[in-house]
């Protein structure tokens, strides 16, 4: 349990330290403090979160928002399979514990166990903590938020690009990756200036799945 | 808009991690057909955020580029973030630009 915690704690503060960015980002599109700390605690997938809030303060609509972040946790049904012959209990207790598997739980997980077989353990333990981290950084966000001011002034209206592209970057490992984030691209950068934001990323999903097939 | 926006990502998101684990051969058919997703998407949500007020270069143009080098050479990801948001504030402080 203590050399569980111990290897995740640097990514414990980078979750931390990620949070705080949401919390501070949330509040620039007028998020209420309190709503972006319910989300985290609700949620808990940075991508997803940070993707919807971005929707809306480009001045899209709630749906547009909530599919986006649901189209990028799609990954987890994958990684919430990868997990399910190591997870203890009857389905309502499996479903529950599969909550904490997030990225960086599993990716600990399966370097403590072995072929095929992450160790429950450390996800789990793993995953609580990033939890708490995660909560507790938005929180801290959502109270440094006011003292930023104008979003533009230290760049945060650039934060969102810069996050997303850094997110992309590792994905484009195969050729079908490569092809679906041209294609999502084009279109962004097609459709964008005269459509609501919702348009362009329904758009890039169906041709990214189209691509990938 | 805030209570359908935390509700509706919440049981997406709870669905979605809770499914796995319950069925895990129903997701292996399912996520194979959409590996292309999340490029996709994450593409066009760095794009939208560039040209959403049309079709002209920005600073945040640049703070894309610097986080993409960073993101390229392995550095953690809220070092891109951090770097993006620097570069887009300091070149607005230098060039005066909006």
């Amino acid at each position: 349990m203590r050399r569980t915690l111990l290897a995740a704690a640097p990514i414990g503060v980078a979750v931390a330290v990620f949070g705080v960015s949401f919390g501070v980002l949330a509040l620039q599109v007028h998020i209420a403090g309190w709503a972006a700390v319910l989300m985290s605690v609700l949620v808990f997938a940075g991508s997803a979160q940070f993707a919807a809030i971005a929707i809306l303060g480009a001045g899209g609509g709630v749906v547009a928002a909530v599919l986006a972040g649901a189209l990028l946790n799609l990954r987890y049904l994958a990684v919430g399979a990868a997990v399910a012959p190591v997870l203890p209990g009857g389905p309502l207790r499996r479903m529950l514990l599969g909550q904490l598997v997030v990225d960086e739980s599993y990716a600990l997980g399966v370097a403590a166990g072995e072929a095929g077989r992450p160790d429950a353990r450390t996800v789990l333990t793993t995953g609580a903590f990033l939890y708490g981290c995660w909560i507790l950084g938005t929180l801290v966000g959502v109270m440094l938020g006011p003292v930023f001011g104008d979003p533009k002034r230290f760049g945060l209206d650039a934060a969102f690009p810069a996050l997303f592209v850094a997110l992309l970057w590792p994905m484009l490992t195969t050729r079908r990756a490569i092809r679906a984030a041209v294609v999502g691209g084009a279109t962004g950068l097609v459709l964008a200036p005269f459509t609501p934001p919702g348009v362009p990323l329904a758009v890039a999903a169906a041709l990214g799945l189209l691509v990938s097939q | 808009m805030t209570w359908p926006l935390i509700g509706g990502l919440a049981l997406a998101t709870f669905a979605l991690r809770g499914t796995g684990p319950v069925l895990p051969r129903i997701p292996q058919a399912l996520t194979q057909r959409t590996t292309g997703l999340a490029p996709a998407l994450l593409a066009a949500l760095v794009m939208t955020q560039l040209v959403t007020g049309g079709w002209h270069l920005d600073v945040k143009a640049a703070a894309v580029a610097v986080a993409t080098a960073l993101a390229a050479l392995r550095a953690p990801l809220l070092a891109s973030v951090i770097a993006g948001a620097a570069v887009a504030a300091g070149l607005r402080l230098l060039l005066r630009v909006s």
